[in-house]
């Protein structure tokens, strides 16, 4: 066994893995330029379907589903601008809540309130296209740059 | 017969040591993944598998995932999920890399660290079955490449100093 040629690939292996990571990071800090955002899918758990759509171009919200076994979510409040729906994050064994808050003028949406270890999921702060992902309550906030209207 | 009672017991306290850091290092979080580690755990797996060899460090890895989920009552969830496929993808990872012998202590850190972002990454993408996740990895990546590199020189001072027992 060569310990200095183990070292230069020691050295090597670390570059390669920051060339990469360097690349992406720039790729999407100088070159990628994401389009408009017009809606915001709220998904709940591994269904496909949203639960929630944030139409950001027609300014409205489309709550296309309830959620399984709490059908009284998700739920919209008009004055505040929030969505709260209930998560997978059980605190003594009751589901915790989740409140995402929207705003049409920014096109952005922010988990507000959820309860999860070290509030992961508010801590990622307000978004206007990367996706908001809350693993310990199985919530994610996925940015879209069409919607059908522009679609038709 | 008395060298397989230390073989055992000294591999009962280092998996001790290991949850001890693995629970601890939780309290510790500096990036919004839950399960995103420095990898503190992995020095002891790193020991592992220099003085046991790569199948025993498999084992040690599992083991390790399982106990920290029962000690913390997190059985069965998606924390635990991610935790055991990034544990897995890390340790047969860091065992092969160790067999091959193409890189040093250092390297095969690294590339554990490396196999523990995309084991749960992986695992995230099936729970909430979107590649949106996949957005995380070179953030998560930047990071676990120096965390890497810290726990394989951690893991070298000790091996250095643990050599004097024999074990196998």
């Amino acid at each position: 066994m060569n310990i200095s040629k183990q070292n230069k690939r020691d050295v090597l292996l670390v570059l390669v893995l920051l060339f990469i990571v360097g690349t992406v990071m720039g790729y999407r800090e100088w070159i990628y330029e994401p389009g408009e955002t017009t809606v915001a899918n709220v998904y709940y758990g591994n269904a496909s379907d949203p639960i929630v759509v944030i139409d950001f171009f027609n300014q409205e919200i489309i709550i296309s589903n309830t959620q399984p076994n709490a059908a009284q979510y998700p739920k919209h409040n008009v004055d505040n601008q929030t969505i709260t729906l209930l998560g997978d994050y059980e605190i003594d064994s009751i589901r915790q809540e989740v409140v995402l808050r929207y705003n049409f003028e920014t096109k952005t949406v922010e988990i507000i309130e959820e309860e999860s270890p070290y509030h992961v999921c508010s801590k990622q702060g307000e978004s206007d296209g990367e996706a908001l992902i809350c693993l310990p309550n199985s919530i994610r906030v996925e940015f879209s740059t069409a919607t059908q209207d522009f679609i038709l | 017969m008395t060298k397989d009672v230390k073989k055992m017991t000294l591999f009962a306290n280092l998996l001790a040591i290991a949850i001890i850091l693995n629970v601890l290092e939780s309290f510790i979080t500096i990036i919004p993944v839950p399960g995103a580690k420095i990898g503190l755990a992995n020095i002891v797996t790193l020991m592992i598998l220099v003085m046991y060899g790569p199948k025993e460090s498999i084992y040690f890895v599992i083991l390790r995932v399982f106990l920290v989920a029962i000690l913390t009552g997190k059985l069965l969830n998606v924390i635990f999920y991610m935790s055991m496929a990034g544990g897995l993808f890390a340790s047969i990872g860091m065992a092969a890399i160790f067999k091959s012998q193409f890189f040093s202590m250092i390297g095969v850190s690294v590339i554990g660290s490396v196999a523990h972002t995309i084991g749960q990454i992986l695992m995230a993408m099936i729970i909430l079955s979107t590649v949106t996740v996949v957005s995380y990895v070179p953030s998560m990546l930047l990071f676990s490449v120096p965390a890497g590199i810290v726990t394989g020189m951690i893991s070298i001072r000790f091996i250095r100093a643990i050599k004097s027992v024999n074990v196998s």
